[in-house]
Order: C-alpha cells, then structure tokens, then sequence
C-alpha cells in the first residue's frame, strides 16, 4: 500500500518522463498564449527543453549494482515503480537517443511550412519521445503495451499532420490502419503469455515457463512469441512487415520521417533486446524445444532477408525520402544481425546500443539535410539534387558525411557500427552472417554514393540560387555531423567500451 | 463461479425491458385501429412532411464531439475502481488521481481554448 | 462438464455474441452491422459476467456499446457514399475466408491445444487466484508499487489523442 512505498527512491527512475510531461504542458500554454508572430519560438522551447532532458538520463543513472551478486537480487536493485521499469544502463541509452531524437526533430521543424509554429505538433513529439523513453525501460507488460501505444498513437497523428496535403493524410491513415492492426496482434501475444502465467513482470516469465507447472507443451509459447515478434516486425520495419514504410516515410512531413526512423526504431530495438533476453532466455527449452534457439535462427533468417529487400529496392529509388525508407530497413536488417548474435552476450548487446546510436544521428543529419532542401524547392527527387555542392556546399558536406555513414565508410561512424555487429556476429559462430551482411554494405554502397555523385558531379540551372537556412538548422547540421565524425573516428572505441562493459546488467 | 445474485436486479431489468417493449408492440397492435396511409408510416419529423432523406452526409463537427466523448468516456472508467476504494486509500492515492486528472484537464482546457466545443 | 445454470447462461450469451457477430458481416446496410455489432458486445459483457469480470463487463458496456459502437454510426453517417451502400463491396471476401479459417485453426492449436492437449498439466494457476475485483483494481491503479505508472502515462496519452483528433478533424485552422 501507499505508505510503505517510497515515492522519492523511485523518482530518478523516471526522471525523464517527468521532465517531458511538463515540457508538454508548456508548449501547450505556449500554443494556446502566444501571439502568431512570436510561436517560432514554440520549436525553440521544445528542442531546447528535449536536449535538456537528454541530460537527466545522465544526471540520475541507474544505482550501482553490486558485483557478484545473483539474478534476483539484480532485479531487487533495479526495478522500480513495482517493476514496471527497469532502470539499467540500457535503458539510459536509449533514452539519451530518444530525446536527442526529439530534440533534433523539434528544431529541424521549425521553418517547417504548416507543422512549424503549431504547439500541438511539438506537444505530441514530446509524448511519443515519453512513451519511446518508457519502452527502453519497460519491464512488464503492461507497461510494454502502454509505453508502445504512447510512442505509436502520437506518431500515428504525426503521420498524417499536414492534412490538407493528401500525401500526409494518406501516410498517416495507412500508418494508423497497419499500426493499430500489428498492436493488436502483439497485444494478443502479451495476453497469451499474461494467460500462461499470470504474471506480468517479464522477469518473472521465464522461471514459470520452465518451471514444471507450466508442462511439457512448447507450441504455446512459441505461438504467443510469434504473435509478439509480428508486433516487434512492425516496429522495426523489418521484411515482411516492412510494407507500411516506404509509404509512410514518403507522405509524412519529413522531420515526422526523420523521427519516426529513429526514436520509434531505437526504442523498439531497446524494448525487443530486453524482452527477448528476459523473456526467453539463454537455453530455455520447453519439453525438449529450444525455445531461446527458435528466436535466434529467427532474427538471423529475418536479418538476411530484411537487408537483401531494403538494399536492392533501393537501388530503384528515385525519391530521397523513399530511398532512405529501404536504407532504413536495410538498416535494421544490419541491427538484428546484432541480435542474432546474442550468444555474444555483452558485445551484442553493446554492439545493437552503438550501431543504434550512431545510427540515431546520422539519419537525423540526413533527414534535417532532406527538410531544408525540400522546403526550399519543393523537390524529393534524387535528380532534383544535382548541383547541391555549388548551391550549399555545407549542405551538400553534411549529406555526404550521413550518407557515407549510412554506407559504413570510415571516417563516418556507420564503419565502426558495421564492425562492432559483425565482430560480435563472429564472436557468436555466425561468420556466414557477417560475411552476407559486409556483401549487402557493399551493394549499399552503391546507392549512397549514387546521390553523392549527383550532389557534386552533376550540373543543374538552379545552381545559383541558395538554399536559405537558420540558425536551429545550422545547429542540428552541425551538431549530429561532429557527432558522426567523432563516433566513427576517437569516440568509437570508447562509447563501445563504455557500453560493453556497462551491458552485463542485461544478463540478470 | 460466480453467483448470479448479485446480478439478478440487471437480469430483472433486462428482462423487464424486453416484456414491456413486446408487451406495448403487441397491446397496440391488438387493441389499436389500423389504418395505415402514406402520410402516416413516413418517418416523423414533428408531425411535418419530411424536408429530406435522414441519410446524407453529416458534418465532421459530429466525430469531433464523439471522439472527445470517448476518450471523457475512458477517463470516467479509470476513475471508476479507484472511487470505489477512494476511503481506504489516503493522501498518496488523492494525489495520483490528481494528477491524472490534472493532465486530462489540460487537454479539456486546450479544447476549449481552441474552439472545438463550440458548435459555429 | 456438467450441466447448470452458468451452462445455460453460458449458451445464450454465445449465441448473442455469435449471432451479432455473424450479423455484423453478413449484414448489406452498415448501419444494421453496426447495430449487429452491438448485439455481438452485449453478449461478450454477459460474457465477462460469467468469467467473475463484472468491471470488465461494466467497460464493455460503457465504452465498448456506449462509445465505440456510437462513433462506428458516426463514422458511417460522416461518409456520404456508404450510407446506402447495399451491394458486397469486398471482391476479396474469398481470400479473407481462407485467412479468417487460418487464424481459427492458429487459435485452436495456440489455446485449445495447451489446455487440454497431451502433456500438459496448466492446472497450476486456479482461477479463482486470477480473479481480481473492482476494488484491488482500484487499489493496483494508485499503488506505487503496482500499475501507478501505466495509469499516469494512460492519462497522458489520452491527452495526446484527444488534441490529434482536434487537430486532425477540426474543419478550420
């Protein structure tokens, strides 16, 4: 009951929550307030507010926990709020990626036509990074549940934001349609394990499956894992639940696109990580099935064929934002290759948290590139970028930096990222994955540097008009190149180490 | 199991409902002259002729007020179990029911401020 | 099993939730599906009734008949060419038969099968420990250390929807 529990011990769990809901509430008043000529200054509040928070994370990280102790007593340290959340390092990860995800977003709209100055819009960038800073931490699953429809709701109605434009509104109806349609499935499949069990902790979930009272029979929970795993697909785009993406990343207002590729699929990747390895732990057999085996082969086969779908589509793209659809989905075909390699435990691990980070930036530095060019021409097309190194060399740089880091080519992080996946992958006996996965970089290659070619080699007439950007732009262009650089350069080894030493807390 | 007596008053009034409806249907019919005309089996519309069919395309102001129905709807059912045990709880549960509400009325204010309970 | 009241009872709230449910597709008119439907929920309430739910029950009733089902009406009088939709418009309704009767035999194997398949013995959770009332639910809302964060993220996300449906459905800016 109330009185034996200890509201302020529980507080810095969810530190950052807190900080978002207000933030909410005063970019709402902000809305409802201010004067039209002074809303611009709404995208101000809300990125600065986010990157703030991309603090608090830091500020109030998980307790220590004290070496060589078991399972359980991991757990006792760790969960809060009678374990709805786990706050481990993970978790702070990601939600150091989810707001600066945000952050970013909020500034990248703000010369935005039609989203920019409207408060509602940051208001519900900031619940979506709420829900994707729970998933990352979400332990139960309840939790689960919430936290995912509090990420995807809002993204639903970001989607389809601008609508007047029959673009948006068609992305964000087909995103809404698809969406709602894999959460309930997934919701199927948390009901089925809640209906096995009676628990909800998911740390709890594993001991009762293979516990004798639960019985001999495997296809139950393989049944309920595969309905979860659909949900978990949708998430992350991965093949054959990729549909939904190439159109809702084309028709949704790009700096949408640009989160939605980003927090929504980090948080996923944290809260599929978590769940996995809590859930259906190493060596879990169920009368005689390898239960934790099943998901392994499983994300291995779903790596392979969501990466050769999202790069060679892609090689056909004219569009820019449909071109960085299928890299996004080739992307994470590359991050389940991580996952597939959990038998490398720690290095996995760290190696899905880098490869999320650095990927983090680099799209948004993409996409903030993708904005400014298409709010000042109109144009999405990869022809119509002809030129971009004579009209904005900086631009042009910029794009170069995320596009060769989307490639993995040092000195842009994406390298280190690929390298840390397929070390652990090897790590994990899965040489034949690594190998697959450096083949498809290199096909992927040839689209990235396609657009390059057209940025600096091709001529086009416009090339003496500029291309206008302000000062949030040129903070966001240059904050997530410097962090691409550095994370592919100096900072690699040691965010990795960092990470790697950190990610025991994982394996309770 | 469970016993139904705690749910025989809702059975009795479902009951009821479905006797008396069936009951006034076939009482009327019975006991009622009969005699029917265009006039008098055309929809009705006080007593008028109707100025057009019922269905055509209604204004989205109505999903509007729907959706915000819904979702007040929704608040009410989360209130619901903790007002049952609102005296046994204490400060601790007031003030998370505060906040919940506190965050809803934010939205309602918005709603307000923005003209979307107003009907023109 | 034997055979009782609850059996009884059990029966005709079946046949109300499968008859609905079997008039909500079959049905021309979308407004006698949506009707249909309604029906159909009323007899997963007596349903819930059954299975010692009685809040669940109450939800069902509340939002479920009261909310949803209304705005499924809305819904339909909002689209002008529907309304007196009367022909089949699905061309697909063969392939959805052969998904539909994939998902049931799914359902089969993934419930029927572990409860009373071969090997199991998934008796080890009663029911009666399952069973929660209004009041521990009341209780589990506001308690620290049980759902308090779900409830408060809840209400957020309420919000939330409630200013996209403005934002989204609202005719001027």
């Amino acid at each position: 009951m109330g009185n034996e529990f200890d509201f302020l011990t529980h507080l810095p769990a969810i530190m950052p929550e807190i900080g978002l809901a207000i933030l909410a509430i005063v970019v709402l008043g902000l809305d409802l307030f201010l004067p039209e000529s002074r809303r611009r200054s709404i995208a101000l509040v809300a990125g600065i507010g986010l990157a703030a928070l991309a603090l608090t994370p830091l500020l109030w990280g998980p307790p220590a926990v004290p070496t060589g102790i078991g399972p359980e007593e991991q757990n006792q340290v760790l969960l809060f709020w009678g374990g709805m959340v786990r706050h481990d390092v993970l978790a702070q990860v990601f939600k150091v990626m989810v707001l600066l995800a945000g952050a970013f977003t909020s500034l990248m709209s703000i010369d935005v036509n039609g989203i920019g100055r409207k408060g509602e819009f940051y208001l519900t960038i900031i619940v979506a990074t709420l829900g994707a800073s729970l998933m990352s931490a979400a332990a139960d699953l309840i939790m689960i549940f919430v936290a995912l429809e509090t990420t995807t709701i809002p993204l639903y109605i970001l989607a389809g934001f601008k609508r007047n434009d029959g673009r948006s509104a068609e992305s964000g109806m087909k995103y809404f349609l698809f969406g709602s349609f894999m959460s309930a499935v997934m919701l199927y499949g948390l009901s089925l394990l809640y209906g096995f069990t009676g628990q909800t902790n998911i740390y709890a979930l594993a001991d009762f499956l293979t516990s004798p009272a639960f019985g001999e029979n495997p296809v139950p929970v393989l049944g309920a894992m595969v309905l979860i795993l659909v949900g978990f697909g949708f998430k992350i785009s991965a093949v054959p639940f990729h549909f939904w993406t190439p159109d809702v990343y084309e028709g949704a207002p790009t700096p949408v696109t640009a989160y939605v590729s980003v927090a929504s699929k980090a948080a996923s990747f944290a809260l599929l990580l978590r769940f996995l390895v809590a859930v259906f732990p190493a060596d879990m057999m169920i009368g005689g099935a390898e239960i934790h085996g099943f998901w392994v082969q499983l994300a291995a086969v779903t790596a392979v064929i969501t990466m050769t779908l999202g790069n060679v589509v892609a090689l056909a793209q004219r569009n820019i934002k449909r071109l960085l659809a299928y890299s996004s989905i080739a992307q994470a075909g590359y991050t389940l290759i991580g996952l597939a390699a959990i038998g490398a435990q720690e290095q996995s691990v760290a190696a899905v948290a880098f490869y999320m980070f650095m990927y983090t930036f680099t799209n948004l530095l993409a996409f903030a590139v993708v904005v400014l060019f298409s709010e000042a021409t109109g144009s999405e097309t990869i022809a119509d970028l002809a030129g971009l190194s004579r009209r904005s060399p900086w631009l042009a740089l910029t794009m170069t930096i995320a596009l060769l880091s989307l490639g993995g080519v040092p000195p842009a992080a994406g390298f280190f990222g690929k390298f840390f996946l397929f070390q652990a992958a090897v790590a994990a006996d899965l040489t034949w994955l690594a190998i697959y996965g450096v083949l498809m970089s290199i096909i992927a290659l040839y689209y990235y540097l396609v657009v390059v070619k057209v940025m600096y080699v091709d001529r086009s007439e416009d090339e003496s008009k500029p291309i206008p950007m302000s000062r949030p732009y040129a903070w966001v262009l240059g904050v997530t190149s410097i962090a691409v650089l550095i994370l592919g350069t100096v900072g690699a080894q040691v965010v990795f180490d960092w990470a790697l030493a950190n990610a025991s807390t994982l394996f309770a | 199991m469970p016993t139904f007596d705690e749910f025989a008053p809702i059975g009795a009034l479902l009951i009821l409902s479905v006797v008396m409806v069936a009951l006034i249907t076939i009482i009327s019919r019975l006991f009622g002259p009969y005699r029917p005309s265009l006039r008098k089996t055309a929809p009705y519309e006080s007593g008028m002729k109707p100025i057009g069919p019922a269905v055509r395309r209604f204004p989205v102001r109505f999903y509007l007020i729907a959706v915000l129905f819904i979702l007040f709807d929704i608040e009410v059912v989360f209130m619901l179990p903790w007002a049952v045990v609102f005296r046994q709880l204490g400060l601790f549960a007031l003030i998370e029911m505060v906040i919940f509400i506190a965050i809803l009325l934010v939205g309602y204010f918005y709603a307000w401020r923005k003209g979307a309970l107003e009907w023109e | 099993m034997e055979f009782n009241i609850h059996s009884i009872v059990f029966l005709i709230f079946s046949v109300i939730t499968l008859g609905g449910g079997l008039g909500t597709v079959t049905s021309r008119n979308l407004i006698h599906g949506a009707v249909y439907l309604i029906v159909s929920l009323f007899g997963v309430a007596g349903l819930f009734i059954l299975l010692s739910a009685p809040f669940l029950a109450a939800i069902q009733v509340l939002v479920y008949i009261g909310a949803i089902a209304i705005l499924i009406i809305f819904a339909v009088m909002l689209t002008r060419s529907m309304t007196r939709m009367t022909e089949i418009y699905n061309r697909q309704w063969s392939l959805s038969l052969v998904v539909s009767a994939l998902l049931f035999v799914l359902l089969l194997v993934g419930i029927i099968l572990p409860v009373w398949g071969p090997g199991t013995a998934n008796a080890a959770l009663q029911p009666s420990e399952l069973v929660a009332t209004t009041v521990d639910l009341g209780v589990a809302f506001v308690d620290g250390n049980q759902f308090v964060l779900p409830f408060e993220v809840a209400s957020l996300l309420l919000t939330a929807a409630m200013i996209g449906a403005i934002v989204i459905a609202r005719d001027r800016d």
